[in-house]
């Protein structure tokens, strides 16, 4: 959908991916996508180089946001969600609908 | 390095902790140096080789001999999503800088405390205030634009000095 314009497909799902779920990890993306790990990696750094996503490390996992300091972070939120409005929903269910409410320690997952 | 940038046709605006350290006559030191830049890293990178600076990633510099982290932060140089539009320049015995002006430094911190609740930022934002002649109403109008009026408004009680009541007799 917005391949052509951001270059490759893998930094289309990461928005995709950040748009929903707010924050995410590396490895956590990797899976759900199916794609090397490093692929995602290197995108993300591609986004954290260009200031429109931020980072921190939470124990030893480093966490990914969209930078709120962005100057067009609100234009392309709005153009990420546009598009998002097009993905099927074959493909919203599988990627953009795992579970983010909280679950107690201790009961199965 | 702004001299030899400048001189290769580079901008550099500096930005960040840096312009705190300047402002404050370096109550609060920072240990980066981080420039908005529109050059290309290469061009960066291949005028920096000249004084001695290797690039360490894909936006860091460093030299042996210097104690800062030199990083050209992507632009657009920005105070939330509004443009810099009129930064300083100051002239020292080692050439012309671009910086934020102090009023842009405080949005800068502000920014940090205002997203991400970091309170050192508001720290460092109070201190440019009370050292330098800022715009306050400035930083009241780009505070509740950005959205953050309740938050201004901490920034506002840090500034002012708190009177201490007297103790009975």
């Amino acid at each position: 959908m917005l391949e052509g314009l951001l270059g490759n497909i893998t930094v289309e799902k990461i928005l995709f991916f950040l748009l929903v779920y707010e924050e995410g990890y590396p490895r956590g993306m990797a899976t759900i996508f199916d794609v090397p790990v490093n692929r995602i990696q290197q995108q993300l750094r591609r986004l954290e180089d260009n200031g429109i996503v931020v980072s921190r490390l939470t124990g030893k996992v480093r966490i990914y946001t969209f930078n709120p300091r962005y100057p067009f972070l609100r234009e392309l939120k709005a153009l990420i969600e546009r598009a998002f409005a097009f993905v099927p929903d074959q493909e919203k269910d599988k990627y953009y609908r795992l579970r983010t409410r909280p679950r107690r320690t201790g009961k199965p997952s | 390095m702004t001299e030899t940038l400048q001189r290769n046709g580079i901008d550099a605006l500096l930005v960040g902790g840096a312009c705190v350290s300047i402002y404050t006559a370096n109550k609060y030191i920072s240990g980066d140096l981080d420039f908005v830049s529109h050059g290309t890293m290469k061009e960066i990178a291949k005028t920096l080789e000249q004084i001695g600076f290797h690039k360490k990633s894909s936006r860091h510099f460093e030299r042996n001999d210097c104690q800062f982290f030199i990083e050209f932060v992507a632009p657009p140089a920005a105070v939330g999503s509004e443009p810099i539009t009129t930064p300083f320049e100051l002239t020292s015995k080692y050439g012309k800088i671009l910086l934020l002006s102090p009023t842009d430094a405080i949005k800068d911190r502000l920014a940090a405390y205002y997203h991400w609740n970091d309170f050192q930022a508001l720290d460092q934002a109070v201190m440019v205030a009370k050292d330098q002649n800022v715009n306050i109403s400035e930083i009241e109008r780009w505070s509740i634009a950005e959205g953050f009026g309740e938050k201004y408004q901490n920034f506002l009680l840090s500034c002012t000095p708190r009177s201490r009541k007297r103790k009975p007799d």
